[in-house]
């Protein structure tokens, strides 16, 4: 392996594991407004690691996709999150299905088995983004966590965003991006799940008098 | 060529013009029009497909095989009748004041973005423009099921949302890594994730990639099938949704998504003994098969009860297709379309009720052969379809997924649910045993299902509710519905015979 070769795959590591980081610091936070804030930071550090990666192998597509990931996901959903934040007064997560410590536990736990579940398949990647595979793996499984975890409509939706990243995170690490009709859709489709849970929330909090989850049992078996 | 722009133009079209028509009178002849026209469209193509083999058009976006349009028959079908319901349906949702005149418009637009989201994934020659198409589904339909605004109906579209979009973002993962396994092979091209480009390498991808991807596509678009256990939005969704939009979601949304997981399994296999996927699907419809059927026996709400008989429903067709051969593979697709039309027919009847009775509850029907003895003939002759009794069709693909089963020799040694029924025996009483303990759960389901169903036909009604039954447009698809479940009990015509082998043949690699 050349040398800027080797730099780069530590450069892209390294962007991965800042991902993998601010997964832990969204499920160690409480205040809602916060958690925004580190989905839009680690959606930058998704555009960062796409656009190194597009700048090392010179896949001109994959700066299309990072500069896709800085409009929408660090700009517009972070920004329709907090407007719903603001209307609907609510800043605190009060009451956790898990509490924090215990999350966190298990949180390490999942990356485990992130690494466990793509040990074989790893050899086969491009030496460049080979471990961010795993990474990906886990931060998906982080974020579908986080919605069990968490009560909010909004923590919820984060963590739906969080899980797109990671799949995101994927497809750089593992084939240099998707083609591109492919991740225009998913682009379209993850900004109009956003401002449909937007609207949702709304509709939610007039019929509810609430965003929390755990009122909405009208519903039982 | 044109029969493929039509089936993708129309349901946008419609869409786009049903935001700025205010006649309800227009919107549903609009409605009803483009229908009729897909389905023309859908006829043309079906002779194409049977003529040519596939249609690959539209610069390889679009690839329509015999499978492919298979489903496009059920969708069209389903959606020409619902679009009659709708006329009487949503008239008098209007006329009743639970919806706003003005928002009729924006149903009729979401019901096409839906439609369009379905035959889009229906045709999409790429895993990944299916995979958009496919949340493109989720994303419509949730207002739709939140249509009535209702707290209920709010909490059931929340779920299905975030349940829905939750196993969608895990299925796309699973197109990533198949993606990861075909650019090895393919080399770095813009269409390694086109059916037409993997068709021909399949069984040179990485068959450890392969495993894991066709996990996570199982659960993922299993999801949105209902398979137990990713299936707890699916009854609140089915209860809470408008009569139409139930029957399309049971009818058609869910054979849509059992399509998106035979695409892979038919790739899977080529790269994999097919006992793999086999089993995995195996596993899942027996599970979905057994569970809901118990649940059939809980429920008091007779929307509930069709929702669970849909889990059960593609537990069985599942199991058809896990077991594989040309009999199980047949009888699965066969069955597809029965429950498709059986369910919509249902669901046609479940509406008709709830508007009489208003009431969700079993306990609050009553007499309904007294008080509507049209939607009474549809809710018995669908319960009989679902229930497997002949002279209707679900009997015949159920027969043929179970003689399937018993057929089957388990000779392979992973995990299968065998295992589970009979530990010792030989391969021959394994199987059996299994039929056994099925058609157990079977005769359970019957019970259940014709107890709740014979209480609300017979009887006298309440008082306060009006007797007799006027003709409506709307009965004009619930009389065709059951005119071809019985008619394709007694044979099936020959095209969509040769339709149905060749879609067998698709799956079924080798």
């Amino acid at each position: 392996m050349s040398e800027s070769t080797q730099l780069g795959s530590q450069l892209v590591d390294l962007c991965s594991v800042l991902l993998l980081l601010s997964c832990f610091a969204i499920v160690a936070q409480r205040r809602l407004s916060a958690c925004v804030d580190l989905f839009a930071l680690q959606s930058f550090f998704l555009a960062t690691t796409a656009a190194l990666v597009a700048f090392l192998t010179g896949h001109r597509h994959i700066y299309l996709a990072a500069a896709l990931t800085v409009v929408i996901k660090v700009i517009v959903l972070p920004r329709i999150l907090r407007k719903v934040i603001e209307r609907l007064n609510v800043s605190r997560e009060l009451v956790m299905n898990i509490n924090i410590p215990a999350g966190l536990l298990i949180c390490g736990g999942l990356v485990v088995v992130a690494f466990f579940i793509t040990q074989p398949i790893i050899p086969l990647g491009y030496l460049l983004t080979r471990d961010s595979l795993a990474l990906a793996l886990a931060i998906i499984l982080i974020g579908l966590f986080t919605m069990i975890a968490r009560k909010k409509a909004v923590t919820q939706m984060v963590g739906f965003l969080v899980m797109e990243n990671g799949v995101f995170l994927g497809t750089t690490a593992a084939a240099y991006g998707m083609p591109l009709i492919v991740e225009l859709g998913v682009f379209f489709d993850v900004l109009v799940a956003g401002l449909i849970a937007g609207i949702y929330t709304h509709r939610l909090q007039d019929a509810f008098d609430s965003v929390d989850t755990s009122e909405l049992t009208v519903l039982k078996e | 060529m044109w029969p493929v722009i039509v089936l993708l133009a129309g349901p946008v079209l419609a869409g786009l013009l049903s935001l700025v028509i205010h006649r309800a009178r227009l919107l549903h002849a609009v409605n009803f029009a483009t229908m009729l026209g897909l389905a023309v469209a859908e006829t043309f193509l079906t002779k194409r497909v049977l003529a040519e083999g596939s249609v690959t058009t539209l610069g390889s976006l679009v690839y329509v095989d015999a499978l492919s349009d298979f489903i496009l028959i059920i969708i069209t079908a389903i959606g020409l009748s619902c679009s009659l319901y709708m006329w009487s349906y949503m008239d008098e949702q209007v006329a009743r004041g639970v919806i706003a005149p003005k928002h009729l418009g924006v149903f009729f637009f979401l019901f096409h973005m839906f439609l369009f989201a379905m035959v889009a994934a229906t045709m999409a020659n790429s895993l990944g423009v299916q995979w958009v198409a496919v949340e493109g589904t989720t994303l419509a339909t949730t207002f739709l099921i939140a249509f009535f605004r209702r707290k209920e109906s709010l909490e059931a579209g929340w779920k299905y949302l975030i349940l829905c979009s939750v196993g969608i973002a895990l299925a796309l993962f699973g197109v990533v890594l198949t993606y990861y396994s075909s650019v090895r092979v393919l080399g770095d091209a813009s269409s390694a994730l086109n059916v037409t480009d993997l068709i021909g390498v399949a069984d040179r991808l990485d068959p450890n990639v392969l495993k894991l991807a066709f996990l996570f596509i199982l659960v993922g678009y299993g999801t949105k099938v209902g398979l137990v256990p990713m299936h707890t939005w699916l009854p609140d969704a089915y209860t809470e949704a408008p009569a139409p939009v139930a029957a399309m979601l049971a009818g058609v949304l869910e054979t849509v998504a059992v399509y998106t997981v035979l695409r892979s399994k038919a790739l899977v296999d080529q790269a994999l003994p097919p006992q793999f996927t086999g089993n995995l699907l195996l596993t899942f419809g027996f599970v979905s098969f057994v569970v809901a059927s118990l649940f059939i026996l809980l429920q008091h709400n007779y929307k509930r009860l069709f929702a669970y008989s849909s889990i059960e429903h593609m537990g069985l067709a599942m199991l058809g297709f896990g077991v594989g051969g040309l009999v199980g593979t047949f009888g699965g697709l066969f069955h597809l379309l029965n429950h498709a039309l059986a369910k919509a027919l249902a669901f046609f009847a479940a509406g008709n009720i709830h508007r009489r009775y208003d009431s969700l509850e079993i306990e609050n029907v009553r007499g309904l052969a007294r008080s509507q003895p049209i939607t009474a003939v549809a809710t018995l002759a669908a319960g009989f379809a679902l229930v497997g009794l002949p002279p209707f069709s679900p009997f015949v693909s159920e027969l043929l997924v179970v003689s399937a089963l018993s057929a089957q020799n388990f000779a392979s040694d992973t995990m299968h649910v065998g295992r589970f029924v009979a530990v010792t025996v030989s391969d021959e009483m394994r199987s059996l045993g299994l039929v056994g303990v099925f058609l157990f759960f079977g005769v359970v389901l019957f019970g259940g299902m014709m107890a709740r169903i014979g209480a609300m036909v017979w009887g006298t009604p309440q008082d306060g509710i009006t007797r007799g039954e006027r003709w409506t447009v709307g009965h004009v698809p619930v009389l065709a519905m059951i005119a071809a479940l019985v008619g394709l009990s007694v044979m099936i015509p020959e095209s969509l015979r040769t339709l149905v082998t060749r879609a067998v043949h698709v799956i079924v690699v080798r």
